[in-house]
């Protein structure tokens, strides 16, 4: 049997499944039979979980998932041009540069004439980068690769979860419960998801069996921009159509969502989770597309 | 690589992509160089996918080709690499670790909080930062992280107990940072 101080050497290789065979078994006998190493075990077992059970740390932006998979979409041989294309092959492209920047020289007049010509129309900016990581975020939540940290179909619980994990508070209002109406949807849980070196709320819901998800970060850290505006109700708010989903941005009182879901039209339906009373057709109404 | 082997290439090695952000961006501190760096290993490891035997550990060949290519950067920028060495990693570091965790001040007891966790983990000095990621993020044996720092699995032994001993110091004297606003 090991004595106490064998014991503590072998501490963090046990903790760390690297102990094996005969050394593992005198450690859990040891362990078994001495009330003070035991509780030591314990104890680092504790602390280490809680660091194990801190990640992901990051989680990659949706804008370098797309280049990679295109990447890797690539033949082998074939030079990657991407817009944050590797230093070490910048070089290799000089020459395909090169024929690129005088096939732009020709043809920039042609594209200036085209551009003018489509200003006349409606304009439809780009996605916002906050926009573009909640689609894929809803997108990665319906396929199984997004599991919620914390399931709750209670706001308050949700918006207790919140607190002290990220930097703003979040408070969902519990209408359902509170109105007694037919419950149109229902509160699934939530999850921290990576944007721009910081975390933002992630909360799931379904209704009718169809996804919702609500992204919320600081307006500090995105602003919503690009995609088709409409103001309802004195807020501004974006609407794209990404991957087949339907994404509403807008800031309000220093915070900014997305809203994702694949219902018709502009997917309005999904401000049901937090605007289900009568007044709020005035809120929702706007957002319908005009035929 | 026939067409069939190259697609599940591609599938494996995309699931592997949010680890190696967050080892790029442990590496490098800079969400650019970061994302330029991930897509300079996935370049170089569709290059080398035929020499990748099918045992392989996919995940820690990728962690492998990152850390070169992160130092191949350092080597070309001609700076000195920030992974510096740290206190001498040759002594046990177990004892040590082990007398400091009776410290009542040292936050055992209770359950840490994630966020906090996250930000001292971030805080930690490069080496102690990148090993506990290796590790208790990522989940590498000694073996693998050794392979990966190109370093003797001793050395991954005592950097990581005293980069969890870093942790807990840092731990104790976590405060909660919030702002109040309300959807």
């Amino acid at each position: 049997m090991y004595s106490c101080e064998e014991m503590r050497e072998r501490l963090t290789l046990y903790l760390d499944h690297e102990l094996q065979g005969e050394e593992l078994t005198a450690f859990e006998f040891h362990v078994l039979n001495c009330d003070e190493c035991r509780s030591l075990v314990e104890k680092e077992q504790l602390f280490l979980n809680s660091v194990r059970t801190a990640g992901p740390l990051n989680v990659a932006p949706p804008e370098l998932r797309s280049r990679v998979e295109d990447l890797l979409l690539r033949k082998e041989s074939e030079p990657v041009a991407t817009k944050t294309q590797p230093k070490q092959t910048r070089t290799k492209l000089t020459w395909g540069l090169a024929i690129a920047a005088a096939v732009l020289v020709i043809t920039l007049p042609l594209i200036a004439w085209r551009v003018l010509q489509r200003s006349n129309g409606p304009r439809i900016g780009q996605p916002s980068s906050f926009a573009l990581m909640s689609a894929d975020t809803h997108l990665r939540r319906t396929r199984g690769q997004l599991p919620l940290e914390m399931e709750s179909g209670t706001p308050g619980q949700i918006s207790n979860w919140f607190s002290n994990k990220v930097n703003f508070s979040v408070k969902l209002p519990n209408y359902q419960d509170s109105s007694g109406q037919e419950k149109l949807y229902t509160l699934e849980g939530a999850r921290l998801v990576g944007f721009k070196e910081d975390y933002a709320a992630y909360v799931a819901y379904r209704m009718k069996a169809r996804p919702i998800s609500l992204v919320i970060t600081s307006a500090s850290v995105a602003q919503p921009s690009g995609g088709e505006e409409i103001t309802a109700k004195g807020l501004k708010f974006h609407y794209d159509a990404i991957q087949g989903l339907k994404v509403l941005t807008w800031s309000d009182r220093g915070l900014t969502y997305a809203l994702v879901s694949d219902f018709e039209e502009r997917g309005q339906q999904s401000c049901i989770v937090c605007h289900q009373g009568a007044n709020d057709r005035d809120f929702i109404d706007p957002l319908k597309p005009h035929h | 690589m026939s067409g069939s082997s190259r697609a599940l290439f591609n599938s494996e090695a995309m699931q592997h992509i949010d680890a190696l952000f967050g080892y790029a961006m442990s590496l490098t501190r800079n969400q650019s160089e970061a994302e330029d760096l991930v897509q300079e290993t996935y370049l170089k490891a569709v290059r080398a996918a035929a020499q990748l035997a099918p045992d392989s550990n996919l995940k820690s060949w990728l962690f492998v080709i990152m850390r070169n290519a992160w130092l191949n950067q350092l080597r070309h920028r001609k700076s000195a690499p920030r992974l510096i060495e740290l206190d001498s990693e040759d002594s046990k570091p177990w004892s040590n670790t082990l007398q400091t965790s009776n410290n009542p001040h040292v936050i055992y007891m209770r359950k840490l909080d994630q966020l906090q966790v996250r930000t001292a983990i971030l805080d930690l000095p490069d080496a102690y930062r990148e090993i506990v990621i290796l590790r208790d993020i990522e989940g590498f044996s000694y073996q693998e992280i050794a392979n990966i720092l190109a370093c003797p699995a001793g050395t991954v032994m005592s950097r990581l107990g005293r980069a969890r001993e870093k942790l807990r110091q840092m731990l104790s004297g976590w405060q909660p940072r919030k702002k109040a606003r309300s959807v």
